[in-house]
């Protein structure tokens, strides 16, 4: 088994390898093989024309990024940190997602951005960035927890022609294959492979509670899910792995045969994606519930880097936990 | 370089006169030296083929302008509309030095460039009229178009956004290796955004086949260009960037075309970027809601429009040097009026979208 790391670096080498469009934009991705050596060695193959150490720039790079993506190459941009997106934002948001609206061409690019929270990164390291691109048609924006997502939704990100939000966890690029759960591992086919987008996987099947979620808290979901069983109350875990598109179905479908449900996510909380759907599971199958729809996501403040403030800002199994109990006594 | 190409004295460089010191000279720009470069305009003047088009060009440029500000008032255009009057020469004689398959970068007060390209005014008018047929399909308009059949990227609003663009689309041409280059038009506010010192860094650092010209039209909406830079002129980045650069008088078109030529012939070899700063005036408002008169020095103003209106500079040039007749030079005016006007009517007569198609093409399948 590879990890999650491994796994993003053969997506970007086998696609390097099949399609000559294809070339990355990054700081420091060349000669020093990324922060996270992601690209490690791929100078030394593709060379410095197809693996780019750009001037520190993030609005620049991203916006030639999109300029080559009109004349149809495929650019992989890498930010150093989500967070370092925001420099970008309007070459994003207002250039790329609109361009093909405005019947100007598609716009093949793939944004990856490292993010989410690593032991005390601090407040400009550790953010989760969907929520600021949820709301611009355009734009897809996927999440992958495991290193089989991670390898083939970035092959399909690479081959979508739509510019793609490819957010990647820090927390999961070295983590040890063998302390992940058995559900998050699951087994490398030999060969080339895309995972679609649009489709959420149950990661554990229940009949009591859905609980929906994505990206790092896939892992306080699994072991909330475990804690809940021992009381007897069966939680459906599903993650969305993509936000756009959505399996808004899954959720739908879930909901309907539990009756209550609790999205979950590293994200705060206000004007996170749960409120969007929970709202969604509220105007559709609100005469299913049997409980009212219930969020967690970070609380109102900007991640804080010590450590027990960090510890209370982010969602922990614990307070998924007391909020399935809660539920489950509804 | 030597005696027949004089340095520019501190001095000279920091009392520039656009309108005295650039009559008939440019100033180019190389490392630390920049030296004042004269000219006869007989012999910047393009062969008799090429001088026709740009004549036709740059009239049609004005035709075309002028009748979406006529149709603006007759009330055809929703939203608003920016011209790019006393841009028109320097925007067709630099866009007619690319070839058809290269790629093309505009601003908004580049009608002229999409004229050279090869943009159809009837495109452009269904543009500017909403219309289901234009270019966007009605989904934005005024100058916020491309048109890819002829190889022009569409711009957004953010000003300074198109020079990173630019850079890429420089990018795939050198990485294509087919020795193609690449023209963008920013402002002179424009060099004032993060986004241009980006771009213009990376083009130079990989030596990308792109010629970016600042159209200085002494106006960034309100505001003074005193106000916007503090250096002598902003050519004068160019050696901060390790480049050359050009100044020159945006209304002498034969001149942009003679220094674009060669600016494009070194990006296609491979030489790499070039800063072309091009004088000119907005000889009208930011957008047709603008009262520019309230800040507007009227003197100065009328003082560019009458002796420095590329139009008419263009139109005597090739009369005076007999590349064209009088005769001819009023038929291609004609031609140019009847082509805009014949534009506007057929557009006028496509359909509007229909909201059925509201959301439709967000994403690309």
């Amino acid at each position: 088994m590879i990890t999650y790391r491994e796994a993003l670096s053969e997506a970007l080498w086998e696609e390097m390898e099949r399609d000559e469009d294809v070339f990355l934009f990054g700081e420091d991705i060349g000669l020093g093989g990324g922060a996270f050596y992601v690209t490690k060695g791929f100078m030394e193959k593709f060379g410095r024309d197809r693996v780019v150490d750009v001037p520190l720039s993030e609005a620049g790079f991203t916006g030639a990024a999109i300029g080559a993506a009109l004349c149809g190459m495929r650019p992989v941009v890498e930010f150093q940190f989500a967070d370092f997106v925001t420099e970008s934002y309007k070459m994003i948001v207002d250039y790329a997602a609109g361009n093909h609206y405005r019947q100007m061409g598609p716009v093949p690019i793939v944004l990856r951005l490292p993010a989410a929270a690593l032991v005390s990164a601090g407040p400009f390291h550790s953010q989760n960035p969907e929520i600021w691109f949820f709301g611009t048609p355009g734009l897809k924006i996927v999440a992958p927890t495991t290193a089989y997502d991670a390898k083939g939704m970035l092959k399909g990100a690479i081959r979508d022609p739509n510019p793609v939000i490819f957010m990647e966890y820090k927390k999961f690029y070295n983590y040890p294959v063998d302390d992940l759960p058995e559900v998050l591992r699951p087994e490398i086919p030999e060969g080339d492979y895309t995972v679609p987008f649009g489709e959420a996987r149950t990661l554990r099947e229940g009949d009591d509670i859905s609980l929906i979620t994505f990206g790092t808290t896939v892992l306080e979901a699994l072991e909330a899910a475990e804690v809940l069983e021992n009381d007897g109350v069966s939680v459906e875990v599903i993650d969305l792995r993509t936000l756009v598109p959505l399996d808004k179905e899954a959720i739908l479908e879930s909901v309907k045969k539990t009756g209550k449900i609790l999205f979950l996510h590293e994200a705060r909380k206000r004007g996170g994606v749960g409120g969007e759907l929970a709202a969604i599971v509220s105007e559709e199958v609100f005469e299913y519930l049997d409980a009212p729809v219930r969020r967690i996501g970070a609380p109102e403040a900007h991640v804080p880097l010590s450590p027990p403030l960090e510890r209370a800002y982010l969602p922990s199994t614990e307070k998924v936990v007391n909020e399935l109990r809660d539920l489950a006594a509804f | 370089m030597d005696a027949k190409y004089p340095l520019a004295t501190r001095e000279e460089l920091a009392g520039l006169d656009f309108y005295a010191d650039l009559a008939d000279r440019y100033l180019a720009v190389d490392g630390l030296e920049a030296r004042w470069v004269s000219f006869t305009q007989k012999e910047i003047l393009p062969d008799r083929e090429t001088a026709e088009r740009m004549h036709y060009l740059v009239s049609l440029a004005r035709a075309v302008e002028e009748t979406l500000d006529s149709a603006f008032r007759a009330g055809h255009i929703p939203g608003t509309a920016f011209f790019g009057r006393g841009n028109e020469g320097a925007s067709v004689a630099s866009a007619m030095c690319l070839e058809d398959h290269e790629w093309l970068v505009p601003m908004h007060r580049n009608c002229g460039a999409h004229l050279a390209k090869g943009h159809p005014p009837r495109s452009i008018m269904s543009h500017f009229f909403g219309r289901a047929d234009g270019p966007s399909g009605g989904r934005d308009g005024n100058f916020h178009m491309g048109y890819r059949p002829k190889r022009i990227t569409q711009l957004i609003s953010h000003i300074g956004t198109m020079v990173p663009i630019a850079t890429g689309v420089a990018w795939a041409a050198k990485a294509r290796g087919k020795g193609e280059a690449t023209i963008n038009y920013i402002g002179d506010g424009g060099t004032s955004a993060g986004d241009f010192h980006e771009a213009v860094n990376f083009a130079a650092v990989r030596k990308l086949p792109l010629v970016i010209i600042i159209d200085n039209n002494q106006y960034a909406y309100k505001t003074l260009l005193s106000d916007q830079y503090a250096c002598d002129a902003l050519v004068l980045k160019a050696p901060g960037y390790g480049l050359p650069g050009f100044l020159i008088d945006g209304t002498n078109a034969p001149l942009v075309h003679h220094v674009c030529s060669q600016a494009l012939a070194r990006a296609r070899a491979g030489g790499g970027p070039t800063l072309i700063e091009s004088i000119t005036l907005r000889a009208a408002g930011h957008s047709v809601y603008d009262k520019f008169a309230d800040y507007v020095d009227m003197a100065h103003f009328e003082k560019w429009t009458n002796e420095r209106d590329p139009i008419k500079r263009l139109d005597e040039t090739l009369i005076e040097f007999g590349v064209m007749t009088a005769k001819e030079v009023a038929a291609s005016h004609d031609q140019a009026r009847k082509d805009a006007e014949d534009a506007r009517d057929e557009a006028l007569q496509s359909p509007m979208p229909d909201p059925a198609g509201l959301t439709e093409g967000v994403f690309a399948e």
